[in-house]
């Protein structure tokens, strides 16, 4: 209606303009198409296509590596500080230091002001016939000295028999400070039939004895043997590396 | 009894004397101990002895003494006073 008041001129002009628009509607239709809708939180910098959750894997990929890296270092921890102890570890760690034990008895001297007694003390199996009993039920020593002591075993029966002892310290915290040099443990002792021979057993106890708070008041040491049988199946503790289960 | 953590010797077993070849050492060692009321430092010039027997009767690889805790300076056994 409007434009029919319109002159002729004013008309042209304004189907012109109306052109125009619709024009650039187009044209801004297809940049919001082609740029808008795939705009990212980086705005137009950000690259097309990928999608906005790259950094939540990268952050992924690196917590895994780090898991991974601590899994390996709790791995190599053991190794590492076993040199760690071997370079800088002193005879004050007698857990460890088995591979001293060598020059550790070369160079330690007794600790004159600790008397200690270790009593002795001799058990069988039930189904080992053996007789077996200490030489000596005790012996007076001090921490640092090496000292030498016998048990002895007799086979009354008329066929040989193999046993195998395992020992026992009490009290217990003492044990870790009672070293044998050499003994009769953990391998099989054949006696034949009414054999009787002596058993040496040649220890010490550790000089860092004296410095353990919890064996202040300690004096008295027992040393208790063991024999068992040798069947087929005897399975006894790993020496040095577990504790055997309970035989009562 | 018979349970708790235990160790191996540094040098394993003793080889057994199934002939008695240093019986003699042995009894005159723990006469020494009886004698002096098991004061072992009293008796060590003696188990020395039974080490040495050992050793010359292949019962015992030789040694250093100063390795199996014997020095120069205890060969004497001397009296303690308390």
């Amino acid at each position: 209606m409007l434009s029919r008041l319109m002159c002729d001129r004013c008309r042209l002009q304004l189907l012109l303009a109306g052109r125009q628009h619709q024009f650039f509607q187009r044209f801004k239709s297809d940049n919001s198409a082609r740029f808008g809708q795939n705009l990212g939180p980086g705005g137009p910098w950000q690259s097309r296509g990928k999608p906005a959750v790259d950094a939540g894997a990268t952050a992924t990929m690196y917590m895994s590596a780090a898991a991974v890296f601590m899994l390996g270092l709790s791995y190599a921890s053991v190794p590492l500080y076993r040199k760690f102890c071997q370079m800088t570890g002193t005879a004050s760690n007698p857990l460890l230091a088995r591979v001293d034990n060598i020059e550790r008895v070369r160079e330690m001297r007794p600790v004159a002001d600790c008397p200690l007694v270790v009593n002795f003390i001799a058990d069988t199996h039930s189904q080992l016939a053996w007789n077996f009993r200490p030489q000596q039920p005790r012996v007076q020593l001090v921490p640092g000295e090496t000292v030498l002591v016998f048990y002895t075993a007799r086979n009354p029966t008329d066929v040989p028999v193999t046993g195998i002892a395992t020992y026992t310290v009490n009290p217990y915290q003492a044990s870790q400070y009672f070293n044998k040099i050499q003994c009769f443990c953990f391998e099989e002792q054949r006696l034949n039939p009414g054999e009787e021979v002596d058993m040496p057993v040649f220890f010490y106890i550790d000089p860092e004895f004296i410095n353990d708070p919890r064996l202040r008041d300690v004096r008295q040491i027992t040393l208790s043997y063991c024999f068992f049988e040798a069947k087929e199946g005897l399975s006894l503790s790993l020496p040095g590396l577990t504790a055997s289960p309970a035989a009562t | 009894m018979c349970t708790f953590l235990v160790k191996p010797p540094d040098k394993g077993s003793f080889p057994l004397d199934h002939y008695g070849e240093c019986k003699a050492e042995m009894v005159e060692y723990m006469r020494c101990l009886k004698a002096n009321n098991s004061d072992q430092a009293q008796c060590k010039h003696l188990s020395k002895r039974y080490f040495q027997c050992r050793m010359d009767k292949r019962l015992m690889l030789r040694e250093d003494f100063e390795q199996l805790g014997f020095h120069q300076a205890d060969q004497q056994p001397q009296k303690q006073s308390n």
